[in-house]
């Protein structure tokens, strides 16, 4: 008891710096110098800790396990609450509960979370900790999006051939672990950048249009590479509508290294684009037909990776997707809506990046504001493919399963056509339904009278 | 330029909306997570105690305002609604979602068994609650009455059910008309998964949903259930197969009936997912994950609702605004550490009871669950000071109201659809007078 009361009444003289605490040096850079775990943690102190008062909140409502699109099809998930928000508490840096690797990182547990708990983060920043020293090589070589769009596109007709020959695919699986099955792009002849190079001058305006000045257009890995077609029809109908489309040189965003847990290299990647796409005018409107691209810029850099960066941003907060954007054109009454009568119900799938980008479903109000079209929402929390995580061989069959309902929607509404604004969805959707599967600017370029909506999909 | 954005969707955004909507407005429903009535029971509460239990909850009503009035210097919601409104709040509300999903009668509440094995009245419940039935009116028996035989069931993979507590506590109640309940507990086994211990009420619902899944339990409960006995089982029993419910009891060929659960519970989900896909289908505009910062306004008009849509805000023009986003339990009311109250998502003047706002009392009334945002009988926000409406298009509906003691009066839904059906009608009639 006296020892007590003497540590109380230490004089106020004698509390110097804390022990081994340098002048100028923080609690958690003294932490780190003598701890490998948190010296080698993948994530900032600030995200880190950002995420972590969020837990305060959880009143264990378990809605965000009702809403797990992963944890409903497969026991090898025990749900978002269970490894989020309970775990944590435990965590002390290291994940306690390794079933955190099925998480697919879809977000829909923060997006439904009514108490604002960063559950999706929490659980991403833990990842990215349990994966530090056994990162599969097929994780770090599936995250180079640039570089497979890069090396393929020369070869896109041997490309395309041998992603569809099933020993090469059985290979693959047993080398590098994608799923003999899973979803593949195709490859295309032209990126949109040659596309760019060779076309003769943007598109014509619509009659009487006049100029609404420029605007910069992220095109995204896959948009650059593999659904060209996206990219091409998005500029054709900003163009169509009268502004200036600046597309400037651009790499990756690091969303798939970031959903794998490769933090490092996926902070360089977004800062390094943030700046290319700035380089086109600090003050101009960036759009993106590349859904969860734009979700990586808009929120996903800053919340899981810590990324205070001031070019991030700048565009984060000018980034539009290309449905919000035409549907803010729409409510301003500054949208042509001489759109030709396209008679179709359109089953319309809104991927969890998209969704969880806090602005509703545009795609939805969009495209019927085209007289004839009918959309059939999914109501489905996940198409399954979560980036990269439907291609990998150990979860392929849990990606499947999350999607069934889905595909089975798909199937039985179509006509001929159905609708997702997220590359890799696309890419599942069509493989699993057989189903052709566009971006939503695809139907409103043919309303526009520009193309025909049967034409290609990429 | 929306309509209508009405903020929150628990059952009185909800139920708002779809009003809205079916009467040609276009509505923007934003709400930053899933609605509280996914936590809810499935059943929709009236007026249960006053402090003693109601039997007839509208008959009662001016009674129990009487009593209000006199306690207390904030109006209770109801005395803005009256009767009228809650009558059709309910009707509309069962309506909309049809007899596969709320049975029952807005005049007379029922009591049902509950997961200890107390009684707890309310005026519609799901179909599937039917057979566990008491009736709190003499003159219409109910499907249980004095001397009834229940077998409580408990699942041994679902640990929020224990069978003997509530069988033993069920068979201690003294029935509204006299005499009790004969009930024995009984265990099943069903793992939602293979080679599973311990199953989420949910996993077992939707292994229910699944008809070949339902040989495994029908099996195991027609062993054990005896001649002339009513079986209680966990509300597990199906979740997006409306008709599994009634498979299983067919199946099984005895009256059967569901006990609510701590949640994930499956009721409220099916309440939450009919009338949202209601909402979905009739075009209103969800906005899920979304929160309301603040709102633009001038001369006492609101103008747009700020939404932290991410990356930048939205500034989502309406010509109307409801709020129903909940009180205290969605955050949408805070306490802080000096004891002051607030509003947190525009701002607004509050109507706080006299006195010290919570008490030592277990069990007892808090005063701090009656703050809330005062209305006129419009549903307008009025400030409680001079009672002048804050903004002439700001309306409000559900928990945020004040006045109440929802979870001690079990008026939670009443509430919510009788103040929802009155904004959404001085809503509309509003905006159609605006257009002449």
């Amino acid at each position: 008891m006296s020892d007590l009361l003497d540590t109380n009444e230490t004089p106020a003289k004698e509390l110097g710096p804390r022990p081994g605490l340098a002048p100028g040096q923080t609690v958690w850079e003294l932490l780190a110098a003598v701890s490998p775990r948190i010296k080698d943690n993948p994530n900032t102190y600030e995200a880190q800790q950002l995420n972590r008062v969020s837990l305060d909140q959880c009143v264990k409502c378990t809605i965000c396990e009702t809403m797990c699109p992963v944890a409903k099809v497969t026991p090898l998930f025990s749900g978002p609450k269970f490894v989020g928000p309970q775990a944590e508490r435990f965590r002390n840096g290291e994940s306690v509960d390794h079933t955190l690797d099925y998480c697919s990182s879809c977000g829909i547990c923060t997006l439904n979370c009514p108490q604002d708990v960063k559950i999706a983060e929490i659980n991403s920043m833990a990842r990215a900790v349990m994966k530090k020293d056994h990162m599969p090589l097929r994780d770090r070589l599936i995250t180079q999006t640039e570089l497979e769009g890069r090396l393929l596109t020369p070869f896109a007709p041997v490309a395309n051939w041998a992603l569809k020959q099933k020993p090469i695919r059985v290979a693959v699986e047993k080398v590098v672990g994608v799923h003999r099955d899973a979803p593949m792009p195709v490859a295309q002849s032209q990126s949109i950048k040659g596309w760019l190079k060779h076309r003769k001058g943007p598109a014509p305006r619509r009659p009487g249009q006049p100029d609404r000045g420029p605007v910069v257009f992220f095109t995204g890995c896959a948009g650059t590479y593999f659904e060209v077609e996206t990219s091409k029809k998005t500029i054709e109908v900003l163009e169509h509508l009268g502004f200036e489309v600046l597309v400037p040189k651009q790499g990756c965003c690091g969303l798939a290294e970031q959903s794998n847990g490769l933090f490092d290299s996926a902070r360089k990647r977004v800062v390094k684009l943030c700046e290319q796409l700035n380089a086109a005018g600090k003050e101009l409107t960036v759009i993106s037909s590349s859904g969860s691209c734009a979700g990586m810029i808009k929120h996903e850099a800053h919340e899981i990776m810590g990324v205070d960066d001031p070019a991030v941003r700048s565009v984060g907060t000018r980034m539009r997707e290309t449905s919000e954007f035409l549907l803010d054109l729409f409510d301003e009454g500054e949208l042509p809506t001489d759109f030709k009568s396209l008679e179709m119900k359109i089953p319309y799938h809104a991927p969890c990046q998209v969704k969880s980008q806090g602005m509703g479903m545009p795609a939805i109000r969009l495209m019927e504001l085209v007289p004839g079209i009918r959309v059939i929402e999914s109501e489905e929390n996940c198409c399954g493919i979560a980036g990269t995580y439907g291609l990998k061989k150990e979860k392929y069959d849990v990606a499947q399963a999350v999607g069934r309902n889905l595909f089975e929607k798909v199937k039985e509404h179509n006509e001929g056509l159905a609708v997702c604004d997220t590359e890799t969805c696309r890419w599942q959707i069509r493989n699993s339904t057989g189903v052709s599967t566009v971006h939503p600017v695809h139907v409103i370029h043919a309303a526009y009278g520009l193309s025909d909506v049967f034409s290609p999909e990429v | 330029m929306r309509d209508v954005m009405v903020i929150g969707a628990g059952l009185s955004g909800l139920v708002a909306a779809i009003r809205l909507r079916q009467a040609g407005l276009s509505v923007a429903l934003v709400h930053k997570g899933r609605g509280g009535l996914q936590l809810g029971q499935g059943t929709v509460d009236v007026l249960g105690y006053r402090p003693q239990r109601v039997a007839r909850p509208l008959d009662e009503l001016d009674e129990f305002l009487a009593d209000q009035h006199r306690a207390s210097d904030i109006p209770h919601p109801y005395a803005h609604t009256g009767a009228d409104a809650i009558r059709e709040g309910v009707r509309y509300l069962a309506e909309l979602v049809g007899e596969d999903y709320l049975v029952g009668d807005a005049e007379v509440n029922v009591a049902l068994p509950t997961a200890v094995g107390a009684l707890r009245p309310t005026a519609y419940y799901p179909p599937s609650m039917a057979d566990g039935v008491i009736s709190l009116d003499p003159a219409k028996p109910g499907a249980l009455t004095a001397g009834s035989a229940v077998v409580v069931v408990g699942i041994r993979e679902f640990k929020d059910f224990t069978p003997e507590l509530i069988a033993g506590n069920l068979a201690l109640n003294d029935l509204p008309g006299g005499g009790r309940l004969e009930a024995r507990a009984d265990w099943v086994s069903f793992p939602a998964r293979d080679g599973e211990v311990d199953s989420t009420g949910l996993n077992i619902a939707r292994a229910l949903d699944d008809p070949a899944r339902r040989g495994a339990l029908v099996d195991q409960l027609k062993a054990l259930v005896r001649p002339g006995e009513t079986i209680a089982l966990p509300a597990v029993l199906g979740h997006e197969d409306p008709a599994a419910f009634a498979d299983l009891r067919a199946q099984v060929g005895s009256p059967m009936f569901e006990i609510p659960v701590p949640p994930p519970g499956v009721p409220g989900m099916r309440l939450n997912d009919r009338l949202t896909r209601i909402a979905k289908e009739a075009r209103v505009e969800v906005f899920l994950g979304s929160n309301v910062l603040g709102a633009d306004s001038a001369g006492g008009v609101l103008q747009a609702g700020v939404v932290g849509t991410t990356g930048h805000d939205t500034h989502l023009k309406a010509r109307a605004f409801l709020l129903a986003a909940g009180g205290f339990e969605s955050g949408t009311l805070e306490l802080d550490s000096y004891q002051k109250v607030s509003e947190t998502i525009l701002g607004l003047p509050l109507a706080i009871p006299a006195g010290e706002l919570i008490h030592d009392t277990w069990a007892g009334q808090q005063p701090l669950f009656s703050v809330g945002v005062a209305t006129n009988d419009d549903m307008v926000v009025v400030d409680p000071a001079t009672n002048k409406p804050v903004y002439s298009n700001l309306y409000a509906a559900g928990g945020v109201l004040a006045g109440a003691q929802r979870w001690d009066e079990k008026s939670g839904e009443g509430i919510a659809v009788a103040s929802a059906v009155r904004a959404a009608d001085a809503i509309i009639s509003n905006l159609a007078g605006g257009q002449r």
